[in-house]
């Protein structure tokens, strides 16, 4: 089992469900970051889902889209990026750090590279919502020789024969995205939820052969509770990204406490 | 071009977010059945023709081959399209796809204004709702092409990230298509994107050069020695150049926006000089202005309509494969060139086309005088007005924007209502 599934399925034991918190990474400097990261850790989430900006983050709404670019006014660098949050998770060994970004600056990089050096600094999982897995030959393998997972997405119209194959091929984790859109609160409202959420999941379920996280306008206590039984992992992004921008780290807090405890 | 896989060489495929996957394989699969449909076919020319007036004439520049005194100099005439440009051609096309799909509602990005005006035109014709994406610094150089698009019925939005240029426009349109592409057909301008854009784009246009073959065999019994396209997003050089691919015979030269300089930020020069390199970003993989560590850069050209950081997959594939030669015209080359075909020709070029003009006017001199070289001339140059009155410094312009201010009806200062708002 990847080490990632592993620790899920222990932690799982304990909670009806974990939490993934989302941070920009350099937002609003490095510095400030990585503090907010271990502070969260520190708070006892799960997770932390680090993105690694890029300068045209298309599948993100206006919250993150705007933390994006503030980062990168400073030059941000790949590989002090990993060192960093390699510290952070071996410093809060109870929680795990995945490394998501766009295809581009990992391609730069190296996908190779990128998969070897986030296995060295414990980074376990990776997430690049551009590359499809049809595209992903290379970094897959990359990934399976270095043991960490790259994680796929699926969403609420996926046809279900691909569905079926992106469940079956899930590591890690399967990043199942709750709604048509972009991230967190935008102008760009989906219209319609063709298949309620439950009965979405549960068709994931069927076929997943790694745990499942939930993410893609999460906001409030009910959002988690319906996740309950259903999902191993609640994912929050843009609304912590927003309480964090009204009242910094307190604010933030206040917010994962009022989503995460009973 | 036919695509391997949506690839050509090692550039294009597909690299959206999964959320975009069914609509993208719907468009690539309703495209594959309409361009082998008689009866879409038909109805494309019959649009073309009495839409927009098709086909454009080949114009022989005699003053002008004179001046120089080499090559004979033809233009293709895309001005003379309904809306001004060759933009039109694709979103005829296109529109008559989306009524294929059934669906109601398209969504474009316009970096000079020109995509957005024919995607108004052609929605306003087919009924459809309309939503315009546009950087707002673009916004507020072409403003003229806004105040068009919102009398058809567009919703036009600024996009105030990044730079505020088409790049932005770009991200913001596919923001919008992963909200609403079960309604929403995403009309890309530009044979960019995710496959099969590139190649439904450069289909559509290749009706450009389709008539250069014909019109060149009747006005001088061969075809063309060379042609000429400037290169933006690279749809009209797409147009021109991909009907004579196969005509080894056919030189090709396509024209980048050199700015101000060669500085990272001044020009877009993707193509040559090692100034881009390849990459991954808004659907596609193509040649970047980009650094170190992939981060997209900002990019400039006096036209609008070229400053774009990616390039056409198909042109960046044929331009390292050598088929095409890449080169560029800088600002001031190119208003001396869109000044000259005023002058000598009684043509006003859009700034987007007098980058072709200036690179086919350093060439011609010394091409042989038996010589025939076709330059794209994509759009007519009405919407520069303002840009071009600046550039060659037009005394009278601001006396004549003052006195039309202090006699404007109304609160001319107010611009809330030009952001966003349908008109």
């Amino acid at each position: 089992m990847s080490q990632l599934a592993a620790f899920i399925k222990e932690k799982r034991q304990q909670k009806p469900i974990l939490s993934m918190t989302h941070v920009v990474y350099g937002y609003p400097t490095v510095q400030e970051s990585l503090d907010w990261m271990a502070r969260l850790m520190k708070e006892g989430v799960d997770f932390i889902e680090v993105q690694f900006p890029f300068s045209d983050p298309v599948a993100d709404g206006p919250s993150i889209v705007a933390a994006c670019h503030k980062a990168l006014e400073q030059d941000l660098d790949v590989d002090t990026c990993l060192s960093q949050i390699g510290k952070l998770a071996r410093d809060y060994s109870d929680s795990r750090i995945v490394l998501m970004s766009y295809l581009n600056p990992m391609y730069r990089f190296g996908l190779d590279k990128l998969a070897k050096r986030a296995a060295e600094e414990n980074i376990q999982g990776l997430i690049l919502p551009d590359l499809p897995i049809e595209q992903a030959a290379s970094y897959q393998a990359a990934c399976a020789s270095h043991k960490i997972d790259p994680i796929w997405l699926v969403t609420p119209v996926t046809p279900k024969d691909r569905l079926a194959m992106l469940a079956g091929q899930s590591s890690g984790f399967l990043y199942c995205v709750a709604r048509s859109g972009v991230t967190g609160h935008s102008s760009h409202e989906e219209k319609s939820q063709k298949t309620p959420l439950d009965d979405y999941l549960a068709q994931i379920k069927q076929h997943a052969s790694a745990p499942m996280g939930v993410g893609f306008g999460l906001r409030e206590r009910s959002h988690i509770e319906q996740l309950m039984g259903k999902a191993d992992i609640a994912i929050l992004g843009s609304a912590l990204l927003d309480a964090y921008n009204q009242g910094g780290q307190e604010a933030g807090v206040e917010l994962l406490q009022t989503l995460f405890t009973d | 071009m036919k695509s391997e896989n949506g690839f050509y060489g090692q550039y294009g495929g597909s690299y959206i977010p999964e959320i975009l996957y069914s609509s993208q394989q719907q468009i690539l699969n309703a495209f594959e059945e309409a361009k082998n449909d008689p009866a879409f076919l038909a109805e494309l020319h019959k649009q073309w023709q009495q839409f927009s007036g098709r086909p454009t004439p080949l114009t022989y520049c005699e003053n002008l081959t004179e001046h120089f005194g080499g090559a004979q100099i033809y233009l293709k005439r895309e001005d003379l399209n309904h809306s001004g440009a060759h933009k039109m051609n694709n979103v005829i096309g296109q529109g008559l796809l989306v009524k294929r799909m059934g669906k109601k509602r398209v969504i474009a990005e316009t970096g000079a204004g020109q995509h957005g005006i024919a995607t108004a035109l052609v929605a306003a014709r087919l009924g459809l709702e309309c939503t315009i994406y546009m950087g707002a610094k673009d916004i507020e150089r072409q403003y003229p092409n806004v105040f068009w698009m919102k009398q058809l019925g567009a919703t036009v939005v600024p996009v105030t990230t990044g730079a505020q240029t088409l790049r932005d426009a770009l991200d913001e349109a596919l923001r919008d298509w992963s909200s609403s592409h079960e309604e929403s057909h995403y009309l890309i301008g530009t044979s960019c994107g995710c496959a099969p854009f590139p190649e439904m784009v450069a289909f559509f246009q290749s009706v450009i050069g389709d008539e250069v073959r014909e019109q060149s065999v009747a006005q001088f019994g061969q075809f063309p020695d060379r042609l000429y396209a400037c290169v933006g997003g690279g749809s009209n050089a797409c147009g021109l150049f991909l009907p004579f691919l196969d005509d080894k015979e056919v030189e090709m030269v396509g024209v980048e926006a050199g700015g101000k300089g060669l500085e990272l930020g001044e020009h877009s020069i993707r193509l040559s000089h090692d100034l881009g390199q390849p990459g991954i970003a808004q659907g596609f993989a193509t040649m970047f202005l980009q650094d170190k560590a992939g981060q997209l850069q900002e990019t400039h050209s006096i036209a609008a309509g070229l400053d774009y950081v990616g390039v056409s997959p198909i042109i960046a594939h044929l331009a390292e494969t050598g088929r095409i030669k890449m080169t560029y015209a800088m600002d001031d080359e190119v208003i001396n060139a869109c000044t000259l075909l005023l002058k000598k020709e009684g043509i006003i070029p859009a700034l987007e086309s007098s980058h072709a003009l200036a690179g086919a006017f350093k060439d011609a001199p010394n091409l042989p005088k038996a010589s025939r070289i076709v330059i794209n001339l994509s759009g007519r140059g009405d919407k520069d007005i303002f840009n071009v009155a600046k550039a060659v410094e037009d005394e009278t312009f601001p006396q004549f924007l003052t006195d039309y201010l202090a006699s404007y009806p109304t609160t001319a200062t107010d611009k809330s209502n030009n952001t966003g708002e349908k008109a």
